[in-house]
């Protein structure tokens, strides 16, 4: 019986003293009762048959004659004992089953990790979603890498030895690779052991993430940027060229040398080169396992997938620790804050791994917050509807911290938006129109209502922590004004809403959504503004946004990498649909700043012209910029070094648990 | 049954085609170019002519290999083989239960028919069906799995020894859920046939009542019944989503839903073929089983 048949009848004893006890009880005389059912049939009818059974006899004579039946049954024996035995065994099964607590195991370093959607697959360039990437960047490594405990984010340099050489021009970049790492043991190899990277390995991962065969949604992160690469696509389209070919801008001028060659600067190069999209994989793997290879997947990471069943679909993930990594060492360094809250303990020490890794897949908030309050995930994100009973005042409430839970706070970088349909032809031509809408647009009571309170109001489209984010700027129409509202709005040529066609909003149809469309559609018909709410699902959304045919809509952008470029693309000209600006801005005076700052590398004259870029975007309102959310997270007290990283997922490498103190603190849980 | 199945695929792809009018840009992501969107949308076999397109649909159903789902990359066979055995051992247990247990509840009620125990079985059903099954749920995984421990909370373990015990709270939940309305359809059933002449004769002639129930009425009463199990079979195979997706079971519900919500056409294809051939399956088997209940009904 899993392990606990020895102990079940111990625990039985000591559950009697909880009210655990009560519901095999409840049970038991639930079942007794309904076994007593049966019988009563036979006897009920051997009591009186007669016609009169055919019409209803008042209801307590009948009542009287059934319990005198039942008084009698009772006393029946074989009745009894058969009803009794019964339940008697059900209960038990029950009880014993599920009741009895399994000692928790204090030699155990497993870290339980919750994932809020189901993992599609485990190949690097199909990365798309976040919850693929935290479980591949765990077994894949790429060149660089985010320092994990500094902030602002900066890269480090992870298979790579060093930051990369870069010449003058900012056109070459030369790495170096680590010498003496090697893929994880798999039978895709010759003797079944990992052999040892090379940077052919890095122009292989590549050019396979460029193949057009392939589909990869990340091959925007080298497309247009380096040499010869774009004809190598195209040769491989029309078939007049193989993969093998090389290309000009991916050299391997020996083993562990790695030069890029560029058409132009690009200066998010190396951010891009931390994503999951460019890590390294091995040929033999990919040619062995073919289309399956997302199932098996090989990399240099400190985690490896044992065996394909050890990923159950859907719903649990479990890596194991790669016995052949090569070993790093903890940071010796982080932000102001992190050696008070314990995370500096390691410094310098060779990183303790876990013996494994669980991720487990729940996409509904009651189960991951059970499963954390019951010891059986690490730590959690705070869902809407616990908040009040977990945090008061930014800080953890006292049941939850004599458990040893702490909080931690984070903030995303991202931007919560409503943006307009800038060829609207009369959204997209009245700026005065557009900026009464923000000026009647509540962002303050929006947080406080649908997100705890949990996120700052966004001045602008750059957050807070890049480059070109200012604390002190205001947008002079970003604060909530009713009065300022009419004013722009009779400046705009409808003086109390009149003359406005009715609007409509296009939004997601989970609840969520819908009640904060509504918060909004209310303040904006408080001025005579007339909108209909139009809900979808994801993929009617995101057609109807890519087809211009969404007027308003609300939707976040979250960084792919710490560089305010990230999010002033988003109004640049040539990313219209089926690129990223979804609003359809246009301004050449914008383009012609965002094509210079392209140029630049990060520095006080291009951080000027990102300045420059959010007062145009400011003034011209395309979006009416909302807020930028906090991630409120629990963790448990046998959790160590612990610091949530929005750039980089694969830091468990760095986590450990303490299982003597995990064996003390969960069964109290 | 074969024209049935020709006319539901052909309907599903004029209806996906109709209404997801463009699925590349989807799949190409958020830094689509054009170009990106073109070599997708070759990728996904969305540029050759729609008839083609649908003779090679047709072909996959033949040889039951349905490719890879577009959003994920997965074999679907595979996906739809884990999936029906999470969601057939989560469905079929407590749909067996619920059947004979409502059937025996429905029969007791119907023999006490106007007294105080069928009152009482009425109220408790009505009452069962009005509250929302995501309030069972809620609140049942609330207070015997997280409160009292007496089940875990969520998971699941695919091996036969091991997944009882995950099971074992749903179970519990879907014949609860599954109770209150059949309690009442079947006992309205049983009703009807209880004021028939035959039911009269029957004990004229001098039979206990409960004979009367149990060999004349029963067997009459099956028919309609037999009706309800056939149309609650799909249930079967879709599983009950919001179930899975609260105990983390990994069945075939979810998989249905998510598809629909990413337009992942090959999945929602293969689904309604699966469950369209299954619903005409069962349908098939009620006939056979009305001809052995009904000495009336001939199988031609």
């Amino acid at each position: 019986m899993l392990g606990c048949a020895p102990a079940s009848t111990v625990n039985m004893v000591k559950a009697s003293n909880h009210m655990k006890l009560q519901m095999p009880f409840d049970l038991f005389v639930m079942l007794y009762l309904l076994a007593l059912m049966g019988d009563r049939f036979d006897n009920y009818r051997a009591d009186h048959y007669t016609t009169k059974s055919l019409k209803p006899a008042s209801v307590t004579v009948k009542g009287m004659r059934m319990m005198c039946s039942k008084v009698h049954r009772f006393f029946q024996l074989t009745t009894f004992i058969k009803g009794l035995a019964l339940c008697v065994a059900v209960s038990l099964v029950t009880f014993g089953l599920t009741g009895c607590t399994k000692k928790v195991d204090d030699t155990d370093t497993t870290i339980n990790i919750p994932l809020r959607a189901n993992v599609k697959g485990l190949d690097p360039i199909n990365a798309n979603d976040l919850y693929s990437s935290m479980v591949i960047q765990n077994i894949y490594e790429g060149l660089l890498d985010y320092h994990y405990l500094k902030r602002p984010y900066e890269l480090k340099p992870l298979l790579a030895e060093e930051m990369p050489t870069v010449s003058p021009d900012g056109l070459t970049y030369t790495f170096k690779i680590r010498k003496g790492v090697r893929f994880h043991d798999n039978p895709a190899f010759p003797d079944g052991k990992g052999r040892e990277i090379t940077a052919e390995d890095f122009i292989y991962s590549w050019k396979r993430l460029a193949d057009p065969r392939n589909a990869s949604e990340g091959y925007w992160i080298f497309e247009d940027k380096i040499k010869g690469l774009t004809e190598w696509v195209n040769a491989i389209k029309n078939k007049t060229g193989d993969f093998d070919a090389p290309i000009e801008g991916l050299q391997a001028p020996d083993k562990h040398t790695l030069v890029i060659k560029l058409t132009q600067p690009y200066y998010q190069l190396q951010y891009v080169l931390a994503m999951p999209f460019a890590v390294v994989v091995p040929k033999e793997a990919v040619e062995k396992y073919g289309a399956e290879f997302l199932n098996n997947p090989v990399g240099t990471g400190p985690f490896m997938l044992e065996k394909p069943s050890d990923w159950i679909r859907n719903s649990k993930i479990t890596l194991k620790r790669n016995p052949n990594w090569r070993g790093e060492t903890y940071p010796t360094e982080g932000e102001p804050g992190d050696k008070e809250a314990g995370l500096l303990e390691d410094a310098g020490k060779p990183l303790q791994i876990a013996d494994q890794l669980v991720f487990i897949e729940l996409t509904e908030d009651q189960p991951r917050w059970q499963n954390f309050m019951k010891g059986n995930l690490e730590w959690v994100e705070i869902p809407n509807d616990n908040f009040d009973s977990a945090v008061k005042n930014d800080k953890i409430v006292p049941e939850l911290a004599a458990k040893g839970i702490k909080l931690q706070i984070s903030s995303a970088i991202e931007v919560v938006y409503t943006a307009f349909n800038m060829n609207d032809p009369i959204l997209g031509k009245n700026k005065d129109l557009r900026r009464a809408f923000a000026l009647a647009s509540n962002i303050p009571v929006r947080i406080q209502r649908f997100y705890n309170g949990r996120a700052l109001q966004a001045q602008g489209p750059i957050p807070p922590g890049l480059d070109g984010y200012d604390p002190d700027f205001k947008n002079p129409w970003g604060q909530f004004d009713r009065e300022k509202a009419k004013e722009y709005l009779a400046k705009a040529g409808f003086p109390e809403g009149k003359g406005l066609p009715e609007f409509t909003y296009e939004t997601l149809a989970d609840s969520k959504s819908r009640q904060i469309t509504e918060f909004e559609v209310q303040n904006w018909a408080a001025m005579g503004i007339k909108m209909k709410i139009s809900t979808n699902t994801w993929p009617q959304f995101q057609e109807k946004i890519k087809n211009g045919q969404a007027q308003i809509f609300g939707l976040a952008w979250g960084a792919d990498y710490p560089d305010a470029q990230n999010f002033l693309q988003l109004f640049y000209s040539k990313n219209v649909s089926p690129g990223p600006n979804d609003s359809g801005y246009k301004n050449p005076e914008y383009d012609k700043l965002y094509e210079a700052s392209l140029k630049l590398p990060p520095g006080k004259e291009r951080t000027e012209l990102y300045k420059k870029m959010r007062d145009i975007l400011i003034e011209d309102m395309p979006w009416i910029f909302g807020l930028h959310r906090l991630n409120y997270r629990l963790t448990h007290g046998w959790l160590r070094n612990f610091k949530y990283n929005e750039m980089t997922y694969g830091i468990y490498k760095y986590v450990r648990v303490d299982p003597k103190k995990r064996a003390e603190l969960k069964p109290k849980l | 049954m074969i024209p049935n199945l020709i006319g539901i695929t052909l309907l599903t792809f004029i209806l996906f085609h109709v209404m997801v009018k463009d699925p590349a840009t989807r799949f190409a992501g958020k830094y689509a170019t054009a170009e990106r969107v073109e070599t997708i949308r070759a990728e996904l076999g969305l540029d050759r002519p729609l008839h083609e397109q649908y003779l090679f649909f047709l072909k996959q159903i033949v040889t039951l290999d349905f490719g890879r789902s577009w959003a994920t990359k997965q074999k679907i066979t595979t996906m739809i083989d884990d999936g029906f055995s999470a969601t057939l051992s989560l469905t079929i247990p407590p749909f067996i239960a619920s059947i004979i247990f409502s059937v025996g509840l429905a029969m007791f009620a119907a023999y006490h028919r106007g007294g105080f125990v069928d009152k009482a079985v009425v109220v408790t059903c009505l009452a069962m069906m009005s509250i929302s099954s995501l309030v069972y749920i809620l609140f049942l995984q609330n207070v015997l799995a997280f409160q009292w421990g007496l089940f875990p909370v969520s998971g699941w373990d695919p091996s036969w020894t091991g997944r009882w015990e995950y099971l074992l709270l749903p179970w519990i939940i879907l014949f609860v859920l599954l109770l209150g309305s059949d309690i009442l359809v079947y006992r309205s059933v049983i009703l009807d046939e209880a004021y028939q002449d035959y039911v009269r004769t029957a004990r004229a002639k001098g039979l206990s009542n409960r004979a009367v129930y149990t060999k004349h009425i029963l067997k009459n009463a099956m028919i309609p019944v037999i009706t309800m199990i056939v149309i609650g079979m799909p249930f079967l195979i879709t599983g009950s989503f919001l179930i899975e997706s609260f105990f983390g079971i990994p069945g075939l519900g979810g998989m249905m839903l998510k598809a629909l919500n990413e337009s992942d056409f090959p999945v929602i294809k293969a689904m309604t073929v699966i469950i369209s051939i299954a619903y005409m399956f069962f349908n098939l088997l009620a006939d056979i089983v009305y001809s052995l209940v009904d000495p009336r009904i001939r199988l031609r």
